[in-house]
């Protein structure tokens, strides 16, 4: 019996994965606030409360994520990209490309069939694009972003956003709304803002089938539903993609501590 | 992979000693430089014209090598400042507002003062740039300006009608001289120049072609920079010349000993593009922690591709200056580049390619995209491409590079040997 914990610190969320002999036994997803050395112990608390388990149990934790080297309990750091490449294996293993977009990043990850990192991409410096873009841009909209999921379904005449700069996007949003443009084609025009940015980093990788998403903006099913149709691709979105991160730092301490993994 | 047994970068002491006290001695003589006993000309590295203004008793300035010095001792950011402040934009290059800001300051820097041309002498080989800023200067100052029209690299080999071009215009350049000091050319004193100039590029083609040591004894690119000093600034000179023998005679003792720039060499890497000088250390830092070396990199060769045969010739003056011009890196084209780039990785036996782009440089940027592709999906080369600035600190933002960094070495971990983390490392 081999347990070991992923904790994937992000931008927004704390995640935590307990694996059991490849399986996963226990998970848990909290916001972070200004104390991640706090959150990441919070989070590890809660998924082993879930599975019943101790902590004293745990025979290794890897931390990922932005902060990956607030994981101080842990005994492995690994990059988010690293993470989410074996995260997505092991969820698909037939993944060969990775699209992850969180709070503030957006990830293009080109993997090998053992799922190993073989290129990647990142969004530049901005958040465009990425959870904090539609965030702020449903804001503007009036919506919590958790609302505007299925909004852009009957859009008729999707509007254009930019994609190169959220504070832009969130005043062309504000101006549509002035304008009295529906939402729907305001939402629709968001996603197409979304998605095209991240074709193009995809592009740069190279897309190919398999493609699983990853990342909180992958539970946005009218995300998921722009980028199939701009695909022309099936699209692997899993019902733990938020955890994916987490997924694969679990696997890492797994490596490590001595099992092969699943 | 990554190791934790970094050190702090081992310098080749003697040398970095004397490469300290040259660079003082230099600036500290530029403080009593300027006018018709000791006039000084400006000059840009790519394919300069060194030693012909040496010959005539110009002492030189790069405004390129002044701005990355205030950008390594982190005072560029109130020249660019001032510089915006006069209307030049966010995308201009870095190089340019820190020295179009400094001279309007009045040119004190922490090393010395920097003296007002008394004659610009624009090699255009390849980045336009360079064109708009020596004319901004001559507007300021209202000395000669010279333009020399270098065309673009796009053979292998210097055609002879390029040549023959450009030693038409150094004729023209001469006659300025001639006019401008009251001397007449001294082709004598030109052949001197020109022989000191190839001892030293000798020299420092020799400190290079160790890279491929395996280990690497040197680290051609963060170490190397600082080598570049005297084979651009002062070049032509007997310091230059005598420099790269002590550099050349302590990488044999590193190999003697078996003290290298990485205690445990574990990534061999080539790096394409401009340093971040503004955060120099910590982007080194990033490197040294997971054991990478650089072991060979274009930008050293900014001032000259001597390791590709441009040597200047004293037996053929004005032809070797003309090919050394036409041969300048920044001259040549992608075709070029990328050949280079590759045999390095094949030369040297690296692993993997590092091209740091620079954010307000649209010349010697502009393509690094591409190649980091080429590299990438045509030569199967690993290949992370990173970007901030040469000389504005606000564009380096450190979490984010050094994790896209971690990511690379990372993936470089399963292809190579097996990953081993770092034990609860930062
Ligand atoms: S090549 Fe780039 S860095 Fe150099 S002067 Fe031109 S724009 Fe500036």
């Amino acid at each position: 019996m081999t347990l070991v914990a992923g904790v994937d610190i992000g931008s927004t969320t704390a995640k935590c994965i307990l694996l059991e002999d490849g399986a996963i036994v226990g998970k848990s997803l909290a916001p972070v606030g200004v104390e991640l050395v706090k959150d990441a112990e919070r989070a590890l608390e809660k998924a082993l409360g879930e599975a019943g388990r101790e902590r004293r149990e745990v025979q290794a934790v890897t931390g990922t994520g932005y902060g990956r080297f607030k994981v101080t309990f842990g005994q492995y750091t690994l990059t988010e990209i690293g993470c989410h490449a074996k995260g997505a294996h092991y969820l698909f293993p037939g993944t060969r490309v990775v699209l992850d977009i969180g709070g503030q990043d957006t990830k293009a990850i080109k993997v090998s069939d053992r799922g190993e990192v073989v290129d990647f991409a990142m969004n530049d410096k901005c958040a465009a694009g990425t959870g904090r873009f539609l965030d702020v841009c449903a804001g503007a909209l009036g919506f919590d972003v958790s609302e505007i999921g299925s909004l852009s379904l009957g859009a008729r005449h999707p509007v254009k956003v930019t994609n190169t700069c959220t504070v832009f996007a969130e005043s062309e949003v504000s101006a549509y709304v002035a304008r009295g443009k529906d939402p729907k084609d305001i939402v629709a025009g968001l996603y197409a803002s979304v998605v095209s940015r991240s074709l193009s980093l995809m592009q740069r990788v190279g897309v190919e089938p398999e493609l699983t998403f990853t990342g909180g903006v992958s539970r946005n099913e009218g995300v998921v539903r722009t980028l199939r149709q701009r695909l022309n691709l099936s699209v692997n979105v899993s019902p733990l993609s938020q955890y994916v991160g987490a997924i694969g730092a679990a696997l890492h301490g797994l490596e490590r501590a001595g099992s092969p993994p699943p | 992979m990554e190791s934790t047994s970094a050190k702090a970068p081992s310098f080749l002491s003697t040398a970095r000693e004397q490469q300290r006290s040259m660079v003082e001695e230099y600036y500290a003589g530029l403080a009593q430089a300027g006018g018709a006993k000791r006039p000084v000309a400006y000059m840009l590295v790519g394919g300069n014209l060194t030693e012909i203004v040496r010959s005539f008793g110009y002492e030189v300035v790069f405004p390129e090598i002044v701005a990355l010095n205030c950008a390594i001792k982190h005072v560029s950011l109130p020249n660019i400042l001032h510089a915006e402040s006069q209307g030049y934009g966010l995308d201009v290059c870095g190089y340019v507002k820190n020295d179009l800001g400094l001279q309007d300051l009045g040119g004190e820097t922490p090393f010395g003062r920097i003296p007002p041309p008394d004659l610009l002498v624009c090699s255009f080989s390849g980045c336009y740039v360079y064109v708009k800023w020596w004319e901004a200067l001559a507007e300021k100052y209202g000395c000669p300006l010279f333009m020399l029209d270098v065309p673009y690299m796009r053979d292998p080999e210097p055609q002879a009608e390029d040549r023959t071009y450009l030693i038409a215009q150094l004729k023209e350049f001469i006659t300025l001289l001639e006019r401008t000091t009251g001397r007449s050319f001294d082709l004598g004193e030109l052949r001197r120049v020109l022989a000191r100039s190839r001892r030293a590029e000798e020299g420092w083609v020799e400190y290079l072609d160790s890279g491929r040591g395996r280990p690497s004894p040197i680290e051609a690119y963060f170490e190397a920079v600082f080598y570049m000093f005297p084979i651009n600034v002062l070049r032509g000179t007997e310091v230059a010349a005598e420099f790269y023998a002590t550099v050349n005679a302590e990488v044999k003792e590193r190999v003697r000993t078996g003290q290298y720039p990485v205690p445990e060499e574990k990534v061999r890497l080539v790096v394409e593009g401009v340093p971040p000088y503004p955060s120099y250390r910590t982007f080194w830092d990033f490197f040294r922690k997971w054991g990478a070396v650089s072991v060979a990199a274009t930008y050293p060769k900014v001032g000259g591709l001597f390791d590709r045969g441009f040597l200047h010739d004293p037996g053929r003056p004005l032809e070797s200056i003309a090919d050394y011009s036409l041969g300048a890196y920044v001259n040549q084209s992608w075709p070029l580049r990328r050949k280079l780039i590759a045999d390095y990785v094949k030369d040297f036996q690296a692993d993997a390619v590092l091209i740091h782009g620079i954010k307000s440089c649209r010349s010697f940027t502009a393509g690094q995209g591409d190649l980091r592709d080429w590299l990438i999906h045509d030569l199967h080369v690993p290949t992370l491409y990173l970007e901030s600035d040469h000389e504005d600190p606000r564009y380096f933002a450190p979490a984010q590079i050094k994790n896209r960094m971690d990511a690379f070495f990372e993936s470089l971990g399963p292809r190579r040997e097996p990953l081993v983390p770092p034990p609860g490392a930062p």
